[in-house]
């Protein structure tokens, strides 16, 4: 045989290495033109979640602001750095603490890692609601995105249990009495059925909080179990649902954008602009499954007019957003350290215990009433955004930032509306007390039904259908009823976490608390 | 690449990234500990005395150590730091790597002690903040470093005072003397025993921060601050305190080291050397005299008015006192208490001496009764007429015992519907007391020298007293 052709064959085969294992990556080698441009992106596994051409408008920072995939990025590295806590946290109580303590002083950079995990956890939910609020505010629920909505409403509530389920794993006093709080809301049912007197057949904040915690306090038992949520159901559930939600996006025609669009000058310097005119699926053409499909695709009849090519346009500011966030991540993880206090101790309660600060707001509304404020009025509200896209259905002006200059009015009249309410209720409750304090004999039931909590969801709900009536437009009190969840949301977090100390007391700073 | 804008973005993002990895890179690699290990190794060769030492320092290598003690559930990582603390090389440098002083690692070696049993601190930390534990708002750790006045407190863990007091626990053996001789115990409970004034102090110098309110003090919130500035002025840390003391400076720190030795766990058995025979010795009575009397009667031969309580510390080892009541009767009052005051019941339940301690103490007070006969009265021999006592208390007595004998703050004398008075004391002993009164007292004496009252009217008083409600406890 011709052994020295083998042998060369074989030199050959070396030499072109680096080439042969890129092109087979990467096939269809580098892309020069269009239709490789293209094929990169249908042929790649991780990128065919994208469509081959992205509109410019989807391009513009300050359309979308990048900020769906900066928690994206955030469930990432939240992901990656758990992962490698997971590598040396130990679930059992004798441990957990010792084994943060571990991480944070021996494991290689294990403080700066624990700290990316801390924050970038914590960061998915501030990110989470700014993403909820531009496509809030773009009109992006509408046309044909209703379901995306709901799903991107799962993912809120998921990552509020995925950052609930971390808080109690380092076993410090901090974790422990926050659960012990989160325990008392899980319990909060029981206001209801005790006022109603069904508890003895229907325990529903018992049955509840004992799932969970296995018992009333957190204990052995409920460490291992919220462990197991944390780094088992949540994960998993976040990474379908956002599969869902980036599948939908596609589905439902890609981000929003503007009816009319008239591409500005400065959007040459996020994409070169493409001069072809022409649907990329004209209707006089037809296709095989045109006898299976009724109705028609989102993208039939568009233009491909003002799209550019994902490769290299979207894949670039796609890495910027990714860049960006791992360096503000990284930065801010590097000055400021995840809390750790003293290891938990049952027999001695934090006073005032806090839950975690993104559900101080609910912890302040549970003041009020513990059935509304556990339970009532977030399921409210989570029922309440749910149910937008269905109650709002005008489908004009979709992609608009605030639709139009009347949707700009009623948002800041809305947002100094509900700043003026909100502080002035709590300003009440706190300098008058509620009706407990006037009538001290009164059925729970009245305050379960009537306290602060639930008088401002209610007045939130009439000044919402107020404005339909008003300007006649549904989407106007969709608008209202958004800008002011999100102003009490802000407002009553800021006010619980800062000015609640012993007791639940009101004090103007912390440096007013009485010390123990 | 087309976009400028993102382009930059992501570039000078990528920047910032690299910068900071790096950054957490050269932490993870050099940490604080592993820099004090390179100036130890610095100052070990530079020490070296011999060619072949200089080699072996040179030889040293850089790197993470730790004593793990499984018995006390600690693993200290205080040597990497603290390098030099077994090496007589390093006797005279500067710290983290002098030697340890004294001799006291020659019985405690480093790998079966460890550091922190003794020092305390955060024994899992690895940086000086955080492994010295200070700063407790910042650090969390509720037993930091404790200054080396006070490192005898952890003695007492393994070892019994009478062995310490001779082997280099002399503060502490001092501290406990101290603790005696100023009587804590008349007000505060150690093991079930004392008073019930002041709080039990089991375990309190080694209870969390969080049960002390810091609140007053000044400097460093540690426990140990806390204990010292309270010996110093109990109600600047404590407004509502009603302990009295009078220390002096090296007596604060010398009770602060002794009572940081309370610790609510025990050591584990096999490093426990403590001779339970040297405790078992029985106090005699002038020291349980002190034990339990002394904070408040002091020597007991005057009375005196007590700020705090704001009444009178009644005399109890002044003669003309002991001369008018019996054994039996101050059996009563020791082991009842006196209602409405301060005094403790000195009973086995209350304050958990026991009836042979209380008796050591009734014959302590006895010893300093004056020989001769007991002061006597005679009443069996008058018929008591209530009506009219009660019409000479009203004159004479209510001034100072109040209206129906129901003495308290502000008034001079005792509460007469106390039980013991009520039940327990011969009314022969009341007799004699209004009678003769009680020197050194305000109680004056109303039949002898100054013959205010007849005997007659003596014993109409004590029928009259005999009567008044008994105040419930």
């Amino acid at each position: 045989m011709n052994e020295t052709s083998g042998v060369s064959k074989f030199i050959e085969n070396v030499k072109s290495l680096a080439d042969s294992v890129t092109g087979s990556i990467f096939r269809g080698g580098k892309p020069d033109t269009d239709k490789a441009r293209a094929s990169v992106v249908y042929n790649n596994f991780f990128m065919h979640i994208q469509s081959v051409k992205t509109h410019v408008n989807t391009l513009r920072p300050s359309y979308t602001l990048g900020l769906g995939l900066i928690v994206f990025f955030l469930f990432a590295f939240v992901f990656t750095s758990g992962i490698f806590l997971m590598v040396y946290y130990n679930p059992s109580i004798e441990n957990a603490f010792r084994s943060v303590k571990n991480i944070n002083h021996v494991v290689f950079a294990g403080k700066v890692i624990r700290n990316v995990h801390k924050w970038t956890g914590e960061g998915m939910i501030v990110f989470l609601f700014l993403h909820m609020a531009r496509v809030f505010f773009t009109g992006s629920y509408k046309s044909g995105r209703e379901f995306n909505w709901l799903v991107g409403i799962v993912l809120l509530i998921l990552t509020f249990m995925l950052n609930l389920s971390g808080y109690l794993l380092p076993w410090d006093q901090l974790s422990y009495w926050a659960m012990v709080i989160v325990s008392n809301i899980m319990m909060s049912p029981k206001e209801l059925t005790d006022s109603l007197g069904i508890t003895k057949f229907l325990d529903v904040g018992t049955m509840t909080t004992d799932f969970v915690f296995a018992g009333l306090t957190p204990g052995k038992e409920a460490l291992n179990r919220v462990y197991l949520f944390h780094v088992m159901l949540f994960p998993i559930a976040i990474s379908i649902f956002v599969g869902i939600h980036f599948w939908r996006i596609r589905k439902d025609g890609g981000m929003t954008r503007p009816e009319e669009f008239t591409p500005k000058d400065s959007d040459k310097s996020y994409a070169p602009m493409s001069d072809k005119v022409g649907g990329i699926f004209p209707t006089h053409k037809t296709y095989g499954l045109m006898e299976l499909a009724t109705g028609k695709t989102r993208a039939v009849d568009r233009d491909v007019e003002n799209t550019v090519m994902s490769w290299p346009n979207l894949l670039i500011a796609e890495l910027a957003v990714l860049m960006f966030t791992l360096a503000f991540a990284l930065i801010y993880s590097y000055y400021v350290d995840a809390p750790l206090k003293e290891m938990a101790n049952p027999l001695i309660p934090e006073n005032p215990a806090k839950a975690p600060w993104y559900f101080l707001g609910l912890q302040e509304l549970l003041s009020y009433s513990a059935f509304m404020g556990g339970v009532g009025l977030p399921t409210a509200a989570l029922i309440g955004l749910a149910l937008i896209p269905y109650l709002d259905r005008e489908q004009d002006k979709v992609g608009v930032w605030f639709t139009n200059k009347m949707g700009k009015r009623i948002a800041l009249e809305s947002f100094i509306i509900s700043i003026i309410c909100i502080i002035g209720m709590l300003v009440f409750a706190i300098k008058f007390g509620w009706l407990r304090s006037w009538f001290p004999d009164i059925p729970q039931l009245v305050i379960t039904i009537v306290n602060p909590g639930s008088i401002w969801v209610a007045f939130m709900i009439l000044w919402s259908l107020f404005t339909i009536k008003r300007t006649g437009s549904t989407r106007m009190g969709a608008m209202a009823l958004f800008v002011m969840f999100l102003v009490s949301y802000v407002i009553l977090t800021y006010f619980a976490t800062e000015m609640r100390g012993p007791n639940w007391g009101f004090y103007w700073s912390k440096s007013q608390w009485p010390i123990h | 690449m087309h976009s400028r804008f993102y382009l930059s973005v992501m570039l000078i993002s990528a920047l910032f990234v690299m910068a900071y990895l790096g950054l957490t890179g050269y932490h993870a690699l050099m940490p604080e500990w592993k820099q004090y290990q390179a100036e130890f190794k610095d100052t070990l060769v530079k020490n070296a005395k011999s060619e072949a030492a200089k080699k072996k320092a040179m030889a040293m290598p850089l790197g993470f150590t730790q004593v793990y003690l499984s018995d006390l559930k600690r693993e200290d990582r205080c040597v990497n730091c603290h390098a030099g603390e077994d090496n007589p090389l390093m006797a005279t440098a500067k710290l983290p790597f002098k030697q340890h002083s004294g001799n006291y690692l020659v019985n405690h070696p480093i790998d079966k002690y460890g550091c922190t049993v003794c020092h305390e601190g955060q024994s899992f930390a690895t940086n000086k903040k955080e492994a010295h534990g200070l700063g407790h708002e910042q650090t969390h750790w509720d037993h930091p470093l404790l200054p080396l006045k006070y490192a005898q407190s952890a003695c007492v863990q393994c070892h019994d005072i009478a062995m310490l007091s001779k082997n280099g626990g002399e503060k502490v053996a001092q501290g406990e003397a101290l603790f005696k001789e100023k009587g804590c115990r008349g007000c505060h409970k150690v093991d079930g025993v004392g008073g019930d004034l002041g709080k039990a102090l089991d375990g309190v110098g080694y209870q969390p921060i969080a049960y002390f309110p810091m609140k007053h003090v000044a400097g460093e919130h540690t426990v140990y601050n806390w204990l010292k500035q309270h010996f110093d002025d109990p109600r600047a840390i404590v407004p509502e305190s009603a302990m009295k003391v009078k220390l002096t400076p090296e007596e604060v720190d010398l009770l602060t080291t002794y009572v940081l030795s309370f610790r609510p766990d025990e050591a584990p058995r096999k490093y426990r050397r403590i001779d339970y025979t040297s405790m078992m010795a029985k106090p005699d009575g002038e020291t349980l005299y002190k034990m339990y009397c002394v904070a408040c009667h002091a020597d007991g031969t005057k009375s005196l008015y007590n700020e705090v309580f704001k009444r009178t510390v009644p005399a109890i080892t002044n003669p003309s006192f002991l001369k008018t009541i019996d054994d039996k009767n101050l059996e009563a009052i020791i082991k009842e208490g006196r209602t409405g005051t301060q005094m403790t019941a000195w009973n086995k339940t209350a304050s958990g001496l026991s009836d042979e301690q209380v008796s050591g103490l009734i014959g302590y007070l006895a010893s300093k009764r004056p020989a001769g006969p007991m002061e006597t009265f005679g009443l069996a021999a008058f018929k008591g007429d209530s009506k009219h006592g009660s019409e000479i208390y009203e004159a004479r007595c209510s001034v100072c015992h109040g209206k129906e004998g129901k003495a308290g703050e502000d008034y001079l004398g005792i509460s007469l519907r106390s039980p013991v008075i009520q039940k327990k004391i011969d009314p022969e002993m009341l007799a004699v007391t209004i009678a003769n009164g009680r020197a050194q007292t305000p109680m004056p004496a109303f039949v002898k020298d100054t013959e205010l009252l007849t005997k007659q009217d003596v014993a109409d008083v004590v029928s009259f007293i005999k009567e008044i409600p008994v105040a419930g406890k």
